[in-house]
């Protein structure tokens, strides 16, 4: 229990949790709240035994209480004096003290005054008046602010024609930010001018817990004006580093507890298509869990990959199980939610799926999609087959 | 499906905080509890809700709260002490369409009571105890998952906590509920899980989404609460936006019989009002509403209430809107309009009773019938920002002549109105800032 502060004499001190020692005379003190569930409260202690019998005596105790115990938000007056109500809370009548007990938790940085008077009931040896300012210190333990959680790509070395990054947050998070906050810092720390795309809509997921975050596509397709004029956003051998700002807001309208950096630097582009064909698949034994395992030459999109490539039975059924992605987006798992069977499987990739730079299965980012006058764009799904015996 | 937590008018939280009374400790009536542990776990005033959303009043003085944080319905059956008769309020200078503040700076006094900031202070609902006229709010303190849910009642002016825990209790869970991490574009999904409750006739109908693919869903579910709930899903023709919708809840709902059979009546965002007769709602069945009019696009109702207009004794409905003015519409023009067409393109509107929709100046976050002649409004402060008033507003024009300037505020101004044979006699005390 922490001594707050004391006799009439201290009236008006803030209540900082400094500790006095317990004189006898009746003093108001906080007592706080050990967890968040419970709530603290505000005591009138060592109290006269002539006026803990009176009360007790009492039979409309919580009026009583009420008129001579008060505990209110410290406010300005209203300006045309209309009067605030004090904080809705009980009373324990407990040996020689009474303690206030608030309905609603006292909340971290509100000022609150209490205020005990017993003048009033005429009890001869109680009539000082006491006062005490105070409020609750905020929780150093923080651990719960939002905070980012991954930046993908993950590996820090990356194609000078890179696309996009993904963002993900710890909590849902709020639009509007993203554009002040993110931005794209040179070897020098400085802003690079016109790198990231500023889309009209933040791009954010149905959870709002995942920002994509794109380069200027106008910068990075060859021929096109903002490439011709600019160059390409990120250049070879340069250091960079994507920074994230606390700035950015949750859910709630808190901001992140603290800012992220991701630091790279920029290799060769890779300018053709993803080749399936090239996978190296590493397949799970029958009857058991273990994970299907295809690994890619290059990285791939994390959050492509998470929905554009699944596994089919013979049939035609989608094989229930878990992705998961890791090695630099390099590798992809899928452990099966009920053990393998012997049969023939499909590993269906959606033609949406795309690598770091944009370079999809079926074409090269910053190349034509089609050859020749024919208007046909080729949208098959791939698919690889593997046999469990 | 329905759970009782109380037989005997002491919540579990109650039973538990008394067995923990020690010996020492001394028994105290009248709102007092003793105790040796002296941080006792509290929250107790709140009862069973997580959160505070939707009211609706039933028989026997039942008030039932929709609690999206629990996915519950609770029904508290008020007791006597709980409620207090607000005889002798002054309501206002009703000749003169001259309003009153029953409580003026209501955010600022609701966070004293709550021991908080105004800023934290959200008032969710509101409604009237037509028997004691007494007001009753759900509000909450803070705005994240972590609010704290309270009922807070006004007794002449004064702000109450109702402290639920020792009042009889029983609750229904609402199936389905949206993920808590969902997300619309805009807003968690979860906001709309309860959106509204009404009481008709033994049963209370609930309206919300589910985390179905018909999202939009209606519950029927009877009270005293049992394990028969029927749940249809709901969709409509929406002209303004030219298509079929199934996920879009009804934000606002009322039940009234016409010519013989009851309708469920309901408002959409954007703003539909929608025709469902209540035989249709059974369990398992998909149901098409029928628009009877597009309010107006870009709206969201706020409430939707009936009153028989003082001037001509006809029953009219209202339905309160964030950006515009209310919208009158005759009740007995509900059950005959006819549908409005499905299936053809995009209609701005207005449409069917829509048009011939009469506008009245109601800026009120919430509203609710106070009796015969006065509704109660919780509004923000025109010449103040941050400032919530509850106060009294006459029907059936709905207008507060006191805050308009006009020719007959002029001293010796003319009278058309006769304003004059009625003026100064109620007191205004509280009512405008000192300039």
């Amino acid at each position: 229990m922490l001594v707050a502060c004391g006799r009439s004499e201290v009236a008006g001190r803030r209540g900082d949790f400094a500790s006095l020692p317990v004189t006898g005379r009746p003093m108001l003190r906080v007592n706080s709240a050990h967890s968040p569930r419970r709530s603290g409260g505000v005591s009138a202690c060592c109290l006269d035994p002539e006026l803990v019998a009176f009360l007790a005596r009492s039979t409309r105790l919580g009026d009583l209480l009420k008129s001579i115990f008060r505990v209110a938000v410290a406010q300005d007056p209203s300006p045309d004096g209309d009067s605030f109500p004090d904080v809705s809370g009980r009373y324990i009548l407990f040996e020689d003290q009474v303690q206030f007990i608030p309905h609603f938790p006292f909340e971290a940085g509100v000022k609150y005054r209490a205020t005990f008077d017993p003048g009033p009931l005429g009890v001869p040896g109680a009539t000082d008046s006491l006062i005490l300012d105070f409020s609750i210190p905020a929780e150093r333990n923080a651990s719960a602010l939002t905070e980012v959680t991954h930046v993908f790509p993950s590996c820090d070395l990356l194609p000078e024609n890179l696309l996009r990054f993904h963002v993900c947050f710890s909590n849902s998070m709020r639009r509007g930010r993203a554009l002040e906050e993110i931005s794209l810092l040179d070897s020098d720390g400085q802003p690079v001018a016109d790198a990231l795309y500023r889309p009209p809509v933040e791009l954010w997921d149905r959870t709002m817990r995942h920002l994509t975050v794109l380069l200027d596509p106008g910068r990075l397709k060859r021929r096109l004006g903002p490439n011709l004029a600019l160059g390409p956003p990120l250049k070879v051998g340069q250091k960079y580093t994507l920074e994230i700002g606390s700035g950015m807001t949750d859910r709630d309208g808190r901001a992140l507890g603290k800012s992220f950096r991701k630091s790279f630097v920029v290799g060769d582009a890779v300018r053709s298509n993803i080749s399936v064909e090239n996978w190296n698949i590493l397949p799970p034994a029958t009857g058991t869990r273990q994970a299907l395992v295809l690994m890619f030459a290059n990285p791939l999109d994390w959050a492509l990959l998470l929905r554009t490539i699944t596994i089919e039975s013979a049939d035609g059924s989608v094989t229930d199980g878990r992705i998961a992605v890791d090695q630099c987006e390099r590798r992809w798992s899928f452990t099966p939610g009920s053990p393998w069977i012997a049969g023939l499987y499909h590993i269906r990739v959606r033609s949406s799926l795309e690598d770091v730079c944009g370079n999809s299965i079926t074409a090269a980012f910053d190349r034509p999609l089609r050859k020749g006058p024919n208007p046909v764009p080729e949208i098959n799904d791939h698919s690889l087959i593997f046999r469990l015996i | 499906m329905s759970e009782k937590s109380v037989a005997s008018g002491h919540s579990r939280r109650d039973v538990l905080r008394f067995a923990a009374a020690s010996a020492v400790g001394l028994a105290l009536p009248g709102g007092l509890s003793a105790t040796s542990d002296a941080a006792v776990v509290d929250g107790g005033v709140s009862g069973p809700l997580r959160s505070a959303g939707v009211l609706a009043w039933g028989p026997n003085n039942v008030l039932f709260v929709g609690d999206i944080m629990g996915a519950k319905v609770h029904a508290f059956a008020l007791q006597e002490k709980d409620l207090t008769p607000q005889r002798g309020v002054e309501l206002g200078n009703f000749h003169n369409f001259e309003g009153r503040d029953l409580v003026p700076g209501l955010d600022r006094k609701l966070s004293a009571l709550l021991g908080t900031t105004y800023d934290k202070i959200v008032v969710n609902d509101m409604v009237v105890h037509q028997p004691s006229q007494q007001i009753f709010m759900s509000v909450e303190r803070g705005r994240g998952t972590d609010a704290l849910p309270a009922i807070v009642k006004v007794n002449h002016g004064q702000l109450e906590i109702l402290e639920l825990n020792g009042i009889p209790h029983s609750q229904v869970s609402i199936p389905n509920e949206p993920d808590s991490k969902a997300m619309l574009e805009f807003d968690p999904q979860q906001m709309y899980a309860i959106t509204d409750v009404k009481y008709y006739n033994g049963e209370i109908f609930v309206t919300g989404i589910t985390n179905q693919r018909f999202a939009s869903t209606l519950h029927r579910i009877p009270y005293p609460f049992n394990s028969n709930m029927a749940t249809c899903t709901v969709e409509i023709w929406h002209p303004v936006h030219g298509e079929f919708e199934t996920r879009a809840p009804i934000i606002r709902q009322l039940i009234r019989e016409l010519n013989g059979e009851p309708y469920l009546f309901g408002v959409y965002g954007c703003t539909p009002l929608v025709r469902f007769p209540l035989s249709a709602l059974k369990n398992g069945a998909h149901i098409r509403g029928d628009v009877i009019g597009e309010l107006g696009y870009g709206a969201n109702p706020l409430d939707m209430l009936t009153f028989t207009s003082p001037a001509d004794s006809k029953e009219y409905l209202l339905v309160t809107i964030d950006t515009r003015s209310a919208s009158q519409i005759a009740v007995s023009d509900l059950a005959s309009e006819p549908p409005e067409p499905a299936g053809g393109g995009i209609d701005f509107g207005p449409g069917g009773l829509g048009r011939t929709q009469r506008a009245l100046p109601v800026k009120a976050e919430h509203m609710a019938i106070l009796n015969s002649k006065w509704a109660v409004l919780i509004w923000r402060h025109p010449r103040t920002q941050h400032r919530l008033d509850l106060s009294t507003l006459a029907m059936p024009y709905f207008f507060e002549r006191k805050d308009g300037m006009s020719e007959m505020n002029w001293p010796n101004g003319p009278d058309p109105f006769h304003y004059g044979e009625h003026r100064k006699e109620i007191d205004y005390v509280g009512r405008m800032w000192p300039v």
